[in-house]
Order: C-alpha cells, then structure tokens, then sequence
C-alpha cells in the first residue's frame, strides 16, 4: 500500500484559517519581516515557549540574554521567562533530564534552536516561507488517539512520540475519517470518488488532510481518497480564535530563536543595495569613459 | 638579472624593487601590455567573476575557521555559535555558503562560454584542460566542505557520494572504509574532509588558477567571433607590433569588470541578506537537523550543482547486480569534458559561424544538462508513474525515462561531435573581429 499524505495541501487550508484568525489587530501569520518587528507577539511566543515547550525541549545554542532584542530589560528576563538557570547568560537548557524523556517519549525531545528553520516538508513547497508554515500547522495538528501510549497523534505528523503540551489551551480534539471509493453508484469511477473526496477536503472548516492509497491485490489496483478532519471533542481555556493566535506567537518566536540575527540581515541588506547601485553607477559611467576610443 | 623592462615607476622605494624583483614585467606582461579582443561580449565577465569569488571564499573561509570546530561533537554547536554569538559570524557565514553556489552558478557560464565559443579548440588544449581541473578542484572543495556543518544533509550526501566508491567491483568496499576512514562517516572522516577542505584542495586550487592564467596570456584570448587576433593585421595605438584589434587588458578590461563585478555583487548581496537559503537550494532545510546517523531523510538529494551528474548515475539500471555501470557513466560525464577539443572538428570555432546541425546538438546539451539538473533534485516520482501497457519497462516511473533520454542527448554531443561538427555547414569567418 502506498501512502501519500498531501502536507502542502494541509498547509494551504491551514492558512485561510489562521489568517481569519488574524484578523485581530496585532498578529499576523509568521515568516514575514512585518511580524519578526511585531515585539508584542514575539514576547506572547517567548512567554508560551518557557512554559510550555522547556519542559522537555532545550535551545542550547539561543542564550537568554539574547531576549533584550524583544524589548525586554535583564530584568523582566530572569523574573518572567527564566525557570531552569539563574545566569541570564546561559542556553536554555530542558527542565527534563534527556535520559528520562528518552524513556517516556521513546526519543530525546530534540533541541528547538533552530527547529523552526528545519522544517523539511516545506522544502516540497519551494517557499522560503513555507518551514514555519508547516510547523504552525504541526502544533495545531495534535487529536487524542487512545492507541498511542501517550493518548496523542498528530494529523502532520503520525505516530509522532510528543504528547500534546498545549491542549489545556486548544481543548481535545478527535480525528473524523471520511473513506471516499468507487462504489458504481454516486462515485462511478475512480475519478469521481477523488473529486468528491477533494470537495469534502476544501470543504473542511477545521485542519483536514487529504491521501490517496493505492492497494495492489491480485493484479488489480485499487484507489480509494482518505479525508481527516479535526472536530472539537472539549474545549480549552482558550478559544479556537485564541489558540489560532497563540500558535502564530509562538511560531513566530522559534522562527526568531532559529535566526536571532535576521532584521538586522535585512536591514543591511537594503543599505547595501542602495551602495552598490550608487557604485554602479559610477563604473558604468567610468567604463563608458575608458571605453570612448575604442573602435 | 636585470628587468627587460625599463621601470615604469619614479617612486625610488619601488624603483629599488623592480631592480630585484619583475614588478613592471608583469604588470606589463599581464595587464598593461596583455592585448585582448575588443570586441568581449556579456559573456566575458565570468572568469574575472570567478576570480572574485574565490578571493571571496577564501577569505571568508579563514575567518570561519577562526571559530569552527572539526569536531562531530560540536561542528553543528559551532556553526550556529558562528551564526549567533561571533559578531557577523552570519554575514560570514552567509558569504562563503552563498559563495559555494554561486562560483558554480558563474563556472558554469564561463564554461558555456568556452563551449560556444570554441575557446577550447587549438591552440587553448591546455588552458581547457587547467580549467577542467579547476573543475574537478572545484567539485572537491564542494564535497568535503558540504560535511562541515554536520546536519543531516551533510552526514546522508556524504554517505551517499562515498558510497558511490563501493560500488567499484573488488576493491570498493575497502576503498570506501579507507576514504572514511572509519566503517561509518563520523569523527575521522569529518577531520580528514576538514583537512582537505580548508588545505590541500585550496592550495592545488590556486595553483591551477595561475596556470589556467599563464596560460591564457601564454596564447591569448579567445573571442566571440573565434578569429585569431595574432593572425590578424599587426600594429595598435599603443604598440606597433600588437595585434590591431586587441586593447590593453588595463585599463580597458579592469574597468569594464568593474561594472561586472558590481552587478554581480548586487545579485550576491539581495542573496546573502534576504534569502540565504534560496528556497532550500543553497542552504537546505534539513540541513539544519543534527547529523543523525539513526534516521535516514526521507529524500536525500545532493546540493543543487551536483545534480545533473547525480541524475546520470540514477537513471543507469544497476546491471549483473551492481551498480557499477552507473558509476561509470557518472565519472565518464564529468571527464569527458577533457577530450572536447579532440572531438571537434568544426572548421569554425564559434556558435556565430556554426551550421544548424552544430546548433540543434548545443541546444539538446544544454537542455539535457538542465534537465538532468533539474530531475537530481527531486524524487525520481516527481513525474508520475506509466500506465500498466508500460510494464515491460524496468521501471514505471516516467522521470527516470526522462533522465535516460537526457543521459542519451548529453553523451550523443560528445561522442557524436567528430562527425556532426565536420558535416555541419558553417558560414565563413571574417578576416578580423566584428564590432562589439
């Protein structure tokens, strides 16, 4: 049986969502130069990931102090975010011994330093955007699963060992499976069922995922269209509106741990455009020059 | 030994120098005094490009070696030191990383250059061939710096590349242990790679490059028409015996460099300060994953310059069980460049005089060239699959057809050039170099 789960579609339908979402005044989708200035929802983000994610998970290479670029003081640093070391020089390291976690999640949580930037299925997309979109759609991914020891499985990534550290905000969620095949009657063919499948899966007014399984069986194959949605089994502490925002803050934060230096590489980067085409100018007319005898 | 010169300088301080040392020869012999067509085109800024950027590298390597640890317990550590806490260590980084890919972005135009232009014909054998091992040069600084970071990419393209060894019948395996210098890649390899990275290969790197530039003066330039200016009438504003259609080097060229190189910064800048990792093609996303020698990527490509060649080596079916065959084909895509100007046998040397036979052959090369570019970097699904009439094939998949065919056109250029090049009906050259 193959399997193919259509992440980029999945990042396509998380997008409309999240930017309903963020319709409210301050926060936008991650990835942009707009939000990494957006300071009030980089501190909402770093104040989710001291919380919620160095439990388990280090950044050994994002030093605390590092969070002055946030318009934070060292002070409002080591009362607010520091729970694991009191030298604001430090790394984040993990609350969790490693070799505990390893034991109960079945792998070291890995570090998130640069988590952000790695999101390897976005390299499908193209888009230097897309890592952060893909993780976003990741952390709003998660559905309880009894089956799995943890309780939790995670539509962007199955059978992922991280449990679902947000879900007293996100509330639980249960995976809905629609199976869409040929059955001679309102899907004909294969073609049918797949559009209607398509259909159901744009439809979709919560995160849903769209495969396509191809079963070989005595010579013939046989294609049938899976689409899972997410429904709201209990709510959390936060809306679905809020929730939706506070993935984008905290998103947004481990894109900026993943490249503390980025406004400032932009910012340069105009000014050295501006530079060079003033120099441009100048060896153009300097050629134009050296060049007026030639024949 | 006195200069054949007389100085050119009235500053005493290198007066004295030149007395004990050719200064004035060679900036004669090389700059004032080296006469090059007049009539270069845009493609003629590229070696000067290529230049730059090695400067570029090199420089921005040394600093980087400042700070980075050869080491498999913190080359990751100490590259995102590098990116975060050594001050614009990330510009630094940016620069030499970026730099990979575009000396290849700007070899290989300087290369097509050389190809449509017939730069490599008699009597520039050698220059082509220096070239050519700048080339190689050049694709081994690229391999053995990849594994430096030490993320996943790095680990997986190194495995892959090495393994490419073991396929060699009888002795591949042991030949792969010995290049690792381990059963795995780990610590060693990642010394010895480091080594030859940031020493030896820069040092037959440089050395290459002079010679690939004696050379060139050695028998001059070549041009867009692919006239001989030596051949042609003698005597210029500047000297009476230098060929009547070359301008000095300096300062006709340098200045007009000046301007390629400042484009070219342009183009290398917007890169290096907006989008440095350029869609995951410069720098990819997986390689910002700890080298993990447990979990396999899912998709394991080399980097971008690498990929017509590594497309060549996947769309050869391993035959008598052994990969071998691909292998081969992949070293003879590379190398076959060497032979080039042995197999033309155009009586013209540039594409401008060339008859349509020549020109339908470049074209299919360079589109097989990009193809198989293209077809490396993705998986060999990307196209879809055949339908079930096609299953006397070996395989459904359609890319890896697709690669074949290209594979095909890409040999059928070189093997084919003896002939297609002396049928081919071509228009007369003119006696001097057109207008520019």
């Amino acid at each position: 049986m193959k399997l193919k789960t259509l992440l980029v579609s999945l990042a396509l339908v998380a997008l409309p969502t999240i930017a309903f979402a963020s319709g409210g005044p301050e926060v936008k989708f991650v990835g942009t130069q707009a939000e990494r200035t957006d300071i009030e929802s980089l501190q909402r983000g770093a104040r989710l990931f001291v919380n919620y994610c160095v439990n388990c998970h280090s950044a050994q290479y994002m030093r605390y102090n590092r969070l002055t670029d946030l318009k934070l003081t060292e002070d409002q640093i080591k009362q607010n975010l520091m729970f694991t070391t009191d030298k604001i020089g430090e790394t984040m390291k993990a609350a969790i011994n490693p070799k505990d976690a390893k034991e109960w999640f079945g792998a070291a949580p890995p570090d998130l330093s640069v988590m952000a930037r790695s999101y390897s299925a976005a390299a499908v997309t193209g888009s230097t955007d897309a890592p952060a979109e893909v993780l976003a759609a990741y952390l709003r991914g998660f559905y309880q699963d009894d089956a799995r020891e943890t309780g939790w499985n995670n539509l962007v990534s199955p059978n992922i060992g991280m449990p679902h550290a947000l879900h007293e905000l996100s509330g639980t969620n249960k995976l809905v499976e629609a199976v869409f095949k040929a059955d001679g009657k309102e899907m004909k063919t294969d073609h049918d069922a797949e559009m209607k499948a398509r259909a159901a899966f744009i439809a979709s007014p919560t995160m849903a995922s769209f495969e396509h399984h191809v079963e070989k069986k005595d010579g013939k194959v046989a294609n049938h269209y899976v689409v899972k949605t997410l429904v709201s089994a209990a709510p959390g502490s936060m809306t679905p509106q809020q929730y939706d925002i506070a993935i984008a803050d905290l998103v947004n934060f481990m894109s900026y741990v993943a490249e503390p230096h980025k406004a400032k590489r932009v910012q340069i980067g105009i000014l050295m455009i501006f530079l060079l085409g003033f120099l441009l100018v100048a060896a153009i007319w300097l050629k134009k020059e050296y060049w007026k005898d030639v024949h | 030994m006195a200069s054949k010169h007389a100085s050119m300088f009235t500053n005493p301080v290198l007066k004295w120098v030149d007395e004990r040392f050719p200064m004035t020869g060679m900036i004669k012999e090389h700059m004032t005094e080296y006469y090059a067509p007049k009539n270069f085109n845009f493609w003629y800024y590229f070696g000067s490009l290529a230049m730059l950027v090695l400067v570029l590298q090199i420089v921005t390597g040394i600093f980087l070696t400042m700070n980075y640890k050869p080491d498999a317990q913190f080359a990751f550590g100490s590259v995102e030191y590098i990116m975060r806490d050594v001050d614009y260590g990330w510009l630094i980084r940016y620069m030499h990383s970026t730099g990979a890919s575009m000396f290849f972005i700007v070899v290989y135009l300087h290369m097509c250059r050389g190809l449509m232009y017939g730069s490599y014909r008699k009597p520039r054998e050698l220059l082509w061939i220096f070239g050519m091992l700048i080339y190689l040069c050049l694709m081994g600084e690229a391999f053995f710096g990849y594994l430096l970071p030490w993320g996943q990419m790095s680990f997986w393209g190194a495995q892959v590349i090495v393994n490419i060894f073991s396929a060699i019948p009888f002795i591949g395996p042991e030949l792969a242990v010995w290049i690792r210098g381990d059963y795995a890649i780990g610590d060693a390899t990642l010394n010895r790679f480091f080594a030859f990275h940031v020493i030896a290969l820069p040092l037959v790197l440089i050395g290459l490059v002079a010679a690939h530039i004696l050379a060139l003066h050695e028998v001059g330039s070549n041009n867009p028409d692919g006239v001989e200016i030596k051949k042609g009438p003698k005597g210029n504003r500047w000297d009476a015996n230098a060929p009547s259609d070359g301008i000095p080097f300096h300062p006709y060229y340098t200045v007009k460099d000046i301007v390629g190189v400042v484009v070219f910064l342009m183009i290398f800048t917007a890169i290096v300060f907006f989008m440095p990792e350029m869609g995951g093609y410069f720098l990819e996303y997986n390689n910002f994953i700890p080298a993990d020698p447990l979990k396999t990527p899912a998709h394991i490509a080399p980097v971008w310059y690498f990929t017509p060649y590594y497309s060549i080596l996947r769309a050869v079916p391993p035959m008598f069980g052994s990969q071998f065959p691909g292998v081969i084909a992949m070293g003879l895509s590379v190398m076959i460049f060497f032979a080039l100007p042995w197999l033309d046998r155009g009586a013209v040397k540039s594409i401008r005089y060339r008859g349509t036979l020549y020109k339908s052959y470049f074209a299919m090369f360079i589109i097989c060239f990009i193809v198989l570019g293209y077809l490396g970097v993705k998986p060999t699904s990307v196209f879809g699959q055949f339908g079930d009439w096609a299953k006397f094939l070996d395989t459904n998949e359609i890319a890896t057809w697709v690669a074949r065919l290209c594979t095909v056109g890409y040999f059928a250029f070189f093997f084919l050039m003896p002939w297609y090049t002396k049928a081919d009906k071509t228009k007369p050259e003119p006696a001097r170099v057109t207008a520019h």
